[in-house]
């Protein structure tokens, strides 16, 4: 990681707002702004996606109807594009269907315009929240990815048998290697994955997967 | 047409009977369809016929068989040109029914997505104007409080109130333009006319269809049209209501009767799944809907149409009980006699 990302990511949130209505727009960006939060909006789904998502977390304010594509479609085709902001979605009227079609894909919240400024703004903070969390977890797995990558092929066998609850002994048989080297192997596996126990190594090796 | 007819029976007569000039009487009758009505040319056509037996009697010159067969094509003439040129007329008469129903349903559906549209109109500036609100408050509980951004939000909401005002102009503007139609419906006719619109959708979904149409209901005063759009309103309701069920329990009830008030009442019935309370509650607002691809407007524009003329519309329903839709209206005043 550079170190000009970690500045931006240094937990200065973004909410991204994708409404076609400009008054709508402006309103939200203030009210965001009068609780510290930064935004940034846009008039069409295409404007959001000619500008680049910035490295920090965040989530996306997405109205339902607009023209050209649709909120709910283009929700669907988020991952897709490689997009895993949290999605709240806000309608002038939204029925049954529509609100159980967006939660099923993974939203937020589905509410319905004019909204109370409070629940807006909790959904903001969970998705934010819940896009942080997902950011460290990706970054704890490229971690351990990197640890893991750096074992030799020997190492990896044995971690995925000591893993698995194998005795040395056992793995030994299984490699056709002496117990001796086993246990080299697996010391060496719990020193280069900094693992303090078993335990530790099974819990990364779930991370892994 | 009269002289043409004078002019034909004239050398008929008086041409040989080897001359069969009665076939000219086609010409009458093809002028005559265009004016007259179904009835009117068939009348037209058996005064032809007399008139060309009644000619063969008081020709005098040549052969009398001759005569008589001249006659016959004549009168065959005139009978086969008549049959056609009515059925042309009815044929016609269909294509033009058949424009007309298209283009009521077109303007119901403009009606709907006009509606559909104002509301999205007016809610955007709303929705605005409730978020800047909240944003201003919010500057002022600021401490210090932020005035100027406060004021800037304050200015918006000026703004986009008067942005929704605008649309209310509009629409206003819009509506002041179709006054109020009311003429002497019969509602059995209306609601009959009505189903024949929707019988395709009925077949289609194999549902069996049952009218209960009280005789001696009096007639009510209303848009026609607009009541016809309630009926098809609730027909479409209770057919989409019943793609859940199996075929052979899809039955659909309509039926009209008089109450103690002296009410005309029209009521449809479905053997659909039926619905929970909850839903009921909802039913008649606007933009709420529990299809997958309505607007939810349905039910909210029948309620406006039958309260503004002066009716009732309810729903009664339970789960896999069906639903009762029905509206009453009041009964127009008895005709001087």
């Amino acid at each position: 990681m550079t170190t000009a990302g970690q500045a931006i990511d240094a937990n200065e949130p973004i909410v991204y707002v994708i409404d076609d209505d400009r008054s709508v727009r402006v309103a939200l960006e203030d009210l965001l702004a009068s609780v510290g939060l930064t935004a940034r909006s846009y008039g069409s789904v295409k404007e959001f996606l000619s500008t680049p998502v910035a490295n920090a977390p965040g989530c996306l304010v997405l109205d339902v109807r607009m023209p050209g594509q649709s909120g709910l479609e283009f929700q669907q085709q988020m991952t897709t594009l490689g997009i895993r902001l949290p999605v709240i979605f806000i309608t002038g009227h939204g029925d049954i269907a529509m609100s159980v079609k967006a939660m099923k894909n993974g939203a937020i919240e589905f509410l319905t315009k004019p909204f109370r400024d409070q629940d807006l703004l909790d959904a903001i903070q969970q998705g934010i929240e819940r896009d942080r969390l997902q950011r460290k977890e990706d970054s704890l797995s490229s971690n351990l990815r990197e640890l893991w990558q750096a074992l030799s092929p020997g190492e990896r066998v044995v971690m995925e048998l000591v893993v698995q609850g194998r005795l040395n002994k056992q793995i030994a048989g299984e490699l056709g290697v002496s117990e001796i080297t086993v246990k080299v192997r697996r010391s060496q596996v719990m020193r280069k994955m900094n693992a303090k126990s078993v335990t530790d190594l099974v819990r990364m090796w779930d991370r892994l997967k | 047409m009269v002289s043409l007819l004078i002019c034909i029976f004239a050398a008929d007569t008086v041409t040989n009977f080897e001359i069969a000039f009665a076939v000219f009487y086609i010409a009458v009758i093809l002028i005559a369809v265009g004016f007259l009505s179904a009835r009117g040319v068939a009348v037209l056509a058996s005064i032809c016929i007399g008139l060309t037996v009644f000619s063969l009697f008081l020709t005098q010159r040549g052969s009398f068989e001759a005569g008589l067969l001249n006659c016959g094509i004549s009168t065959c003439a005139i009978g086969i040109t008549t049959y056609l040129a009515l059925k042309i007329v009815a044929a016609q008469a269909a294509v033009f029914d058949a424009q007309e129903q298209f283009a009521r349903m077109a303007r119901l559906t403009r009606l709907g997505e006009l509606t559909a549209s104002i509301a999205h109109e007016v809610n955007q500036p709303l929705a605005a104007v409730a978020t800047s609100a909240d944003a201003c408050r919010r500057w002022l509980d600021h401490s210090p409080p932020n005035l100027e951004r406060a004021r800037q939000a304050a200015e918006r909401i000026a703004v986009d109130a008067r942005r929704a005002s605008d649309v209310i102009v509009r629409v206003r503007r819009l509506a002041k333009n179709e006054a109020p139609h009311r003429e002497r419906v019969d509602l059995n006719e209306a609601a009959v006319e009505a189903i024949g619109m929707a019988e395709h959708e009925i077949e289609r979904n194999s549902i069996s269809l049952q009218m209960n149409l009280a005789d001696d209901l009096p007639s009510v005063m209303a848009d026609k049209i607009q009541i016809q759009q309630v009926i098809s309103n609730l027909l479409i309701n209770a057919i989409e209501a019943m793609t859940g069920v199996p075929s052979f329990k899809r039955e659909l009830t309509i039926s009209s009767s008089r109450d103690e008030g002296g009410s005309v009442v029209f009521a449809v019935a479905d053997s659909g799944s039926g619905m929970k309370q909850s839903t009921l509650d909802h039913l008649f607002e606007a933009f709420w809907t529990t299809k997958e691809s309505g607007m939810g407007i349905g039910l909210t524009i029948s309620r406006s149409i039958i309260e503004a003329h002066g009716g009732i519309i309810s729903v009664t329903s339970a789960p896999r009980m069906g639903a009762v839709v029905q509206f009453s209206l009041p009964a127009a005043e008895e005709k001087q006699a």
